[in-house]
């Protein structure tokens, strides 16, 4: 067997360089934890009753958004994968797109729809003059601030259950029908157990990304977890409670990932086992047909559409606000941040992964594992805490570092990294075990270098995957607002930045423009990719 | 990858590198101050470089760069923000004879000056209120039983909301605030929520009586800006300038510091004097419905059509926000204003 020579001059080379990376991606937790422990020696201004109450709202709205993503997700990839009904193909796909929409335009769109004298009046007004202004829809802040993350979230747990559907029950469902199981004890007993897991990781996306949402429960005026932290911070000057509150976050969500993680590995074992049949759907008639199709084409049209045409509307009905707009830029930037940022994270992502594998270090694993947690800090204590962290170094070492980090492109990819680091880094973990470890060996026995086993072994066989990952990232940086907000150089900005600037002045139809390129980018890029989301 | 990251350095090095010009944090997002930039350039050559944000994050940034900030100005909405930020050291005291004869001296003091000022005013529906019955309206006046169930006002987090309950800290102190807050409250027509707008639009609605809300919203729906819907919801909607019988109306400025560390001191200085000109006033008044901080400066037709009976409360200095915000938000929590 091909045995590790810990002491050669390369292996401790890439020992270190994952040991450097690895433990770069943790140092905004410490950071965090850091800066936490003062709190003991300092007043909170944090009242209990206020956490209790943001506690409450956090988990009401968790509550709702997973049954109601459930619902929106599971349903249409259910009718999707057994049945056959008119555009069943194109919903497809088309349900993809509700990915495309941040939470906080579905909020933007949805509140100035149905506000007082809004989109939904002015319309009615245009074929019946005489309308009044009763059509409010008097839905509460909570109400609201559920069904934005609903729309814009169920798309995670729609691609997982469809990817389970159809890759992995055909063998089963075949069996069953062979054996005259009737239609309900099929579901009962195979359709929804074998789901399970993946559907639960859905669930934990969706559940992470609601507890971490910002901008559409602050949009709507929510006392959340994470409103929780930006309030105590900005009103009361508070950090330190900030970093305690998103420490209770951050605790919500590691036990998501831990959950994950457990069902992933699950996962494995089904996947390994066959290699599934394709199902073959039965075809819907009449008014069975008619119903699927409804189901399909509200969700879609509600998810993605009503926001879209929204925005349209303003862009047209406001196209002065054209003009304010260097969009040559705003793309070059866009394309600029993309590019850099996923060219490091997927370098540093593979060395990771390959030195991991090489060495089967325990110690470098835990650390790895643990170099995920950025996905679960929110954005802005992220970008505080590049700011800090170069600060302190610039002063310990007394060399000028700050301008360097600070406010420059540079200080950004990092926030982006530490943020996004764990989905490249998964993302390669994830494929890369699924390469036996017996091809690495007889590699090296045919006398590979370790460069050359990951150029002509590894990379090709990851390749494909690595396009994904590339777009999974690239969604994430373009529709990042915090950390593109504080850690941005002079006169730097994105979709997202303009969008928000003219949100928080009450423009909201002048914001339309900008996150209709946003949502044009991440349709453009979801739609490219549209094969790999299914059938990954 | 080497390629990208020399690319990135050289970009970076290469942004800071240019000398004739100044470095702005702004936490105001109007297009029209980004139109006051570009004029300046095109008269002084000296270019306005720009980071928009929070302030609390922007704070924080020019904290950790300390010495090495880049930034030479730091322009802030709301005069409690002024105030936090000076309290922790951000500004450095500039001389300028100029600033100091424009800007009244209840809105600037020795490290910041006011630029713009709007006022915190009441709006209601004539269709349902009497015009003559409110005329003598105080903001004192909103907690009494007959507006029950009748204010639309946005969330405590707000920090208009924060800064005008601070006035009434500074004015009644904090028992007779404490308990007048008890009963506005009460007075809520239902739980806030949206913004300014969003209350005027309830108003116009007939949702609620009375709306609070900043006098640029009004005036930005009146002027068809927002939409014909928006133009004809505000036409319903009647403003009222509280407390013009005692010490006037409440209202917050705009305003802008030097930073401690600032490199271009003197092309700073040059942009406050800029600010305050007849030229830059009008531009900013024109576009963005704000009240010149300057004294008779024009205004647009609109804002001079709704301020007829402006008279603003020149007695509260507008730093005191600063010094009684948190107190005030902890007070707004307290009485249950979410």
């Amino acid at each position: 067997m091909f045995k590790i020579n810990y002491y050669s001059k390369d292996n401790l080379l890439i020992f270190f360089l994952v040991l450097a990376i690895s433990a770069m991606a943790i140092t905004p937790l410490f950071s965090i934890i850091i800066s936490l422990l003062k709190i003991f020696f300092l007043n909170s201004s944090l009242d209990g009753k206020f956490l209790f109450e943001y506690i409450r709202n956090s988990f009401d709205i968790l509550f709702f958004v997973i049954i109601l993503t459930s619902i929106f997700g599971i349903i249409p990839s259910f009718l999707i994968s057994f049945f056959s009904f008119w555009g069943v193909n194109f919903f497809k796909y088309a349900l993809i797109l509700s990915l495309a929409i941040p939470p906080y335009i579905f909020g933007y769109s949805l509140s100035s729809f149905f506000e007082n004298y809004g989109t939904a009046y002015s319309l009615l007004k245009f074929f019946s003059p005489n309308i009044g202004n009763n059509l409010t829809l008097n839905l509460s802040a909570k109400t609201m601030t559920i069904i934005s993350l609903s729309f814009s979230l169920f798309g995670y747990i729609y691609l997982l259950s469809m990817t389970t559907f159809n890759n992995q029950l055909g063998n089963y469902i075949e069996m069953s029908k062979t054996l005259g199981i009737s239609k309900f004890r099929m579901i009962k007993s195979i359709i929804l157990p074998l789901s399970r897991p993946a559907i639960f990781i859905g669930i934990s996306l969706v559940a992470m990304e609601t507890l971490s949402d910002f901008g559409t429960a602050s949009f709507f005026g929510i006392s959340t977890l994470t409103t929780g932290i930006y309030n105590s911070w900005f009103i009361f000057d508070d950090i330190q409670t900030s970093n305690l509150l998103s420490i209770v976050l951050l605790g919500f969500i590691l036990f998501l990932f831990y959950v994950e993680n457990k069902f992933q590995k699950k996962k494995k074992f089904h996947d390994s086992s066959y290699k599934s049949k394709k199902i073959k759907p039965k075809e819907l008639k009449g008014f069975y047909n008619f119903l699927a199709f409804f189901v399909c084409f509200l969700i879609f049209f509600i998810s993605f559409i009503f926001p879209l045409l929204q925005m349209i509307y303003w862009s047209i009905i406001h196209s002065n606000y054209f003009y304010n707009f260097d969009l040559l830029a705003l793309n070059l930037n866009t394309l600029f941040l993309i590019l850099t940022t996923s060219s490091i994270l997927l370098t540093f992502a593979f060395l990771c992964n390959f030195g991991n594998r090489l060495l089967k270090n325990n110690f470098l694993n835990i650390i790895s594992n643990l170099s995920i947690s950025g996905y679960a800090i929110p954005g802005i204590l992220i970008s505080i805490a590049v700011i800090t962290i170069f600060s302190t170094i610039s002063d310990l070492l007394n060399i000028e570092l700050k301008s360097v980090f600070i406010g420059s492109f540079i200080g950004l990819v990092f926030g982006y990294f530490f943020r996004f680091y764990s989905i490249a880094f998964n993302g390669i973990k994830s494929n890369y075990l699924k390469i036996n470890y017996q091809i690495d060996e007889s590699g090296y026995l045919l006398g590979l270098s370790k460069v050359k086993m990951f150029l002509k072994v590894h990379f090709p066989i990851l390749k494909r995957n690595t396009f994904f990952i590339f777009i999974l990232i690239s969604l994430e940086i373009i529709k990042e607002l915090p950390i593109t907000l504080i850690l941005r150089p002079f006169n730097f900005e994105t979709f997202s930045t303009k969008a928000f600037e003219y949100a928080s002045q009450d423009l909201i139809e002048a914001a339309a423009l900008p996150s209709l390129f946003l949502v044009l980018w991440t349709t453009i890029l979801i739609l490219f990719s549209s094969k790999y989301f299914l059938k990954k | 990858m080497f390629f990208i990251i020399s690319f990135v350095l050289f970009f970076s090095i290469f942004q800071s590198s240019l000398s004739n010009e100044i470095n702005l944090y702004t936490t105001r997002h109007y297009e029209a101050d980004y139109e006051i930039y570009r004029k300046f350039q095109n008269i002084t050559g000296i270019k306005v470089n720009v980071v928009s944000g929070k302030s609390k994050p922007l704070e924080k940034r020019i904290i950790e760069e300390g010495k090495n900030c880049k930034g030479d100005l730091f322009f802030l909405a709301d005069a409690g923000r002024l105030y936090s930020a000076e309290k922790k050291n951000l500004f450095q005291k500039i001389k300028s004879s100029l600033l100091n004869e424009k800007i009244p001296t209840h809105l600037r003091n020795d490290y910041w000056y006011g630029i713009t000022k709007r006022a915190r005013i009441i709006f209601y529906n004539p269709e349902y209120i009497n015009s003559e019955k409110i005329k003598n309206l105080n903001y004192e006046d909103l907690g009494n039983k007959e507006w029950n169930d009748s204010i639309a006002i946005r969330q405590s987090n707000n920090v208009y909301n924060q800064s005008l309950v601070a006035s009434l800290i500074y004015n009644l102190g904090e028992k007779k605030t404490s308990e007048w807050l008890e009963n506005f409250v009460n007075n809520f027509y239902k739980t806030p929520m949206g913004n300014d707008r969003a209350q005027i639009l309830a108003v116009a609605a007939g949702e609620a009586k009375l709306a609070i809300a900043n006098t640029y919203y009004y005036a930005l729906m009146l002027s068809g800006k927002k939409g014909k819907s928006q133009q004809e919801a505000a036409k319903k909607v009647k403003p009222l300038f509280p407390n013009k019988n005692n010490r006037g109306t409440h209202i917050n400025i705009s305003g802008i510091g030097v930073l401690k560390h600032s490199p271009n001191k003197i092309n700073a200085i040059k942009f406050l004097e800029f600010l305050v000109s007849e030229e830059a006033q009008i531009h900013l008044s024109k576009n963005s419905f704000e009240y010149p901080i300057v004294e008779n400066i024009e205004i647009p037709e609109i804002l001079k059509l709704i301020s007829k009976e402006f008279k603003e409360d020149k007695d509260t200095p507008v730093e005191i926000y600063g010094k009684f915000q948190t107190r005030s938000f902890n007070l707004m929590l307290e009485k249950k204003w979410n």
